[in-house]
């Protein structure tokens, strides 16, 4: 198996991740063992732990207790990063640099390890045209061309370390992994490697680029970030809020004729050079060479606008997604409305959950489209509710005659909630366990289903579930209602303080998603939160009372005996 | 006092721009002969046409990619034709694209190289992205405020400008060694003018058509007139 398609997704590697790095690293176990097309077969049933499709996150670590453990873990993740500020400080006062120091690399050396490790998709002759390079997109690097994307100079040519850089951390958002496994000095051979693809392209060195001096985030500066953004016209790709929805999007190409879709500035984890700020700044001074994306430096009002700009881009969205490895229902006693942009459920977190692409039944999805779904979900003493967002750069329905489907979305439970690790086959079930679908399509509304696996799907009769969706700026926000009981055995009962196995799945129809063809969850698993009663204010205080009670009992009888 | 020193100073400017502009050619070119090519393609011409989906205000409500321009008898537009075995050095001159309708005015532009003045007469944004081998490529962006960038492109050979945000947008600038070359007007023609008297190949390169060549002989003080024919 191609380790670029297993390991995709994962974030910036090596020892610099955020809190979102544990569940990283369980999705790539995930990645490893189970999203591959495996033996098993549709008819293989999970069960907790050895299944190919249990989040070991799920079965390993269990649930923060609450959002006071969260907090907790969060103070200590803070202490811990103003220590490794400080450390940083102290270290750059002693003067040494805070990367690692280019080395001279072996190309004879970087050879061996480049045709072991990355001619699968580069190609032996570094041309970019290597045996996976076809399901790969955006496409591999042609070496040959010395047109290399990220560079930190102000010229075409990158540095040594900029080159370093890509093979130690990958690329985010695409198929090139983290190589922080190799050696470094192997790391530093395929450099020295790679470069004798276009030898002639090197000869002129890399001219240092200076970026206009540092302008640190405030209000006024992403004010200002914001009006520059939309007099550089930035939301012609990237659109209007940033989600790559961008009037041009579909027309773009990279200098290989190949459709390369803009980025989406509010997943700065997906952000190919790194999601820093100074890497943002240089991205949009020098441009990304052999992309539509043009270098900026020269074509701001002033030059520090480099840095306002930078700035709102980093304040449209979180440097990590914080994946959730588990949903909280939470119970409320009023109406739950139905319009999806209701400050309602503004108020609520989120629980990010990442999808990935269904590579194991044809015909399968090598580039999702759609890679994250935010759950909010609340129940009263009727219906449940969930509230899902997700960015889909266009609003398609269905129009077979141009190859364009219908956006949904499906929400995916057992019939039966039963008590143990046994959960019907995680991609849509099988012949002998059914799962229970609850799902959007745009045009159609929301409908309930039983599925027997993907290919076979049976509406369910009797539209107890609604729900509502907006487009707007790339973006969906969807409402599902059900009743929390269930009408009959195909549909499951929500029952509080019950863990119940939940999987997602999404099609993009504008990118010609539809059937198997789509993005994909695992299991996951919701819990209603218990409703909240007065016994808990109660109870405590009569325990100690009584406890006290028995304690000054014990202390007199044993005072009378003496 | 201010302004009329103001106005004095930017007279001046305009003079001294002019007087430069204006420079006589080289002297070496003195006493050389004429060619009046006439390049034409009998094949039909080839026109796409693309619905906008944005600044339509600016770039109207179709594009219209023309790839084959034919005029009248024959006569094929947007043809760069050119001498490239005469001797003369590049004369001084400076050529401006204007990006003005989302299209690259002029389609095609000859010179020697040199700089390019970049205009954006439209108001929106624009980038030059351009696809080149001998010089660096560029692909900056040119915001509605940018009206005007200067490039350099310094070693000879034919660039392909594009710009990303209305991918229909395609120009050329075919940068000459020497400057002894024409494009095509719309009905075929073009003139070059004191060209050293010898015998030459004359080329003629068109976007979509390639390259065609003619033998001709020039001589001093006549003018020699050559038929090209393009196809496909």
């Amino acid at each position: 198996m191609i380790p670029a398609l297993v390991d995709r997704r994962v974030g910036r590697g090596g020892g610099r991740c955020g809190e979102g790095c544990w569940d990283h690293a369980a999705r790539v176990r995930i990645s490893g063992r189970g999203w591959a097309p495996s033996g098993r077969g549709a008819s293989a049933r999970d069960s907790q732990g050895t299944g190919p499709s249990t989040p070991p996150h799920n079965a390993h670590r269990p649930a923060p207790p609450g959002n006071a453990g969260g907090e907790r873990l969060q103070g200590i993740y803070e202490s811990a990063r103003l220590f490794a500020v400080a450390a940083l400080v102290v270290f750059s006062f002693v003067a040494v640099p805070s990367f690692v120091a280019a080395q001279a690399g072996d190309a004879g050396a970087g050879k061996t390890v480049y045709e072991r490790k990355c001619a699968g998709c580069h190609n032996d002759k570094g041309d970019g045209k290597g045996p996976a390079a076809e399901l790969l997109s955006p496409k591999p690097r042609d070496f040959t061309a010395g047109l290399y994307k990220i560079r930190t100079t102000a010229n075409k040519v990158p540095t040594d370390q900029d080159i370093f850089r890509v093979i130690t951390d990958g690329m985010p958002g695409t198929s090139m992994p983290p190589w922080a496994v190799l050696p470094e000095k192997d790391r530093w051979n395929l450099v020295a490697y790679v470069k004798t693809f276009a030898a002639e392209k090197f000869k002129e060195g890399p001219k240092n680029l200076e970026l206009p001096k540092d302008v640190a985030s405030s209000p006024e500066s992403i004010k200002r970030g914001k009006e520059m953004f939309e007099a550089i016209e930035c939301h012609k790709c990237h659109g209007t809020d940033g989600r790559a929805d961008g009037p041009s999007r579909a027309e773009l190409k990279d200098e290989w004729g190949n459709p390369i879709p803009p980025a989406n500035l509010t997943k700065r984890w997906t952000f190919r050079g790194g999601a820093g700020r100074t890497e943002i700044a240089t991205r949009l001074a020098n441009g990304v060479l052999g992309t539509p994306m043009p270098a900026f430096l020269d074509s701001v009002e002033k030059p520090e606008d480099i840095w306002h700009l930078t700035n709102f881009i980093v304040s449209l969205g979180p440097e990590s997604p914080r994946y959730a490895t588990l949903v909280t229902v939470t119970a409320v006693s009023d109406a739950i409305p139905d319009d999806a942009n209701a400050d309602y459920w503004k108020k609520l977190a989120p629980s990010n959950i990442p999808l990935l692409g269904q590579v194991i039944v044809d015909p399968r999805n090598f580039n999702p489209a759609i890679d994250l779904v935010s759950v909010r979900a609340v129940y009263n003493d009727k219906e449940i509710a969930f509230h899902l967002t997700w960015d889909d750069p266009t609003q398609s329905a269905a129009d077979p005659a141009s190859k364009l489907y219908a956006d949904a979305i499906a929400l995916q439970f057992p019939p039966q909630i039963t008590p143990g690790p046994e959960r019907p086959y995680f991609l849509m079930g099988d012949g002998s366990d059914p799962v229970y679908l609850l799902r959007w399509e745009n045009g159609k509304g929301v409908s309930e289903a039983t599925a027997n696996g993907p290919a076979k799907i049976a509406p369910l009769a009797g539209a107890e579930a609604r729900g509502k969706a907006v487009y707007a700026n790339g973006q969906y926000r969807l409402v599902i209602k059900r009743p929390l009981g269930a009408a009959d055995a195909a549909r499951p009962a929500f029952t509080p303080a019950v863990f119940t196995p939940v999987a997602f799945q999404a099609w993009d129809g504008g990118a010609g998603e539809t059937g198997t063809k789509m993005s994909l969850t695992s299991w996951y698993y919701l819990r209603l939160e218990e409703p909240q009663s007065n016994r808990r204010f109660v109870i405590p205080p009569v325990v100690a009372i009584l406890t006290l009670a028995v304690m000054l009992l014990v202390v007199r009888v044993a005072n009378r005996r003496a | 006092m201010r302004k009329v020193i103001g106005a004095f100073l930017a007279i001046a400017l305009v003079v001294g721009v002019a007087a430069v502009a204006h420079r006589p050619g080289p002297a070496g070119a003195q006493g050389g002969g004429t060619i009046e090519a006439a390049v034409t393609y009998a094949g039909a011409p080839a026109v796409e046409k693309l619905k906008v989906n944005k600044d339509t205000e600016k770039c109207g409500t179709e594009a219209v990619i023309e790839k084959v321009v034919v005029g009248a008898n024959k006569g094929l537009a947007n043809a760069v034709v050119s001498v490239p075995g005469a001797k003369g050095a590049p004369k001084a001159m400076k050529v401006t694209i204007d990006q003005h309708g989302c299209k690259f005015v002029p389609h095609v532009v000859a010179m020697t190289p040199g700089e390019v003045e970049l205009k954006n007469s439209d108001d929106i944004l624009h980038n030059i992205h351009t696809y080149s081998t001998a010089n660096p490529s560029i692909n900056k962006a040119q915001p509605k405020f940018k009206k005007v960038m200067t490039e350099k492109f310094e070693k000879p050979e034919i660039i392909k400008l594009t710009c990303d945000v209305h991918s229909w947008m395609l120009g050329w600038a075919a940068v000459m060694p020497n400057p002894f070359f024409g494009v095509t007007d719309a009905s075929g023609a073009t003139k070059i003018e004191n060209v050293p008297p010898g015998k030459y190949t004359v080329e003629a390169w068109h976007e979509t058509l390639g390259k065609q060549t003619k033998e001709v002989e020039v001589k001093a003080g006549q003018t020699v007139k050559v038929a090209i024919e393009m196809k496909k």
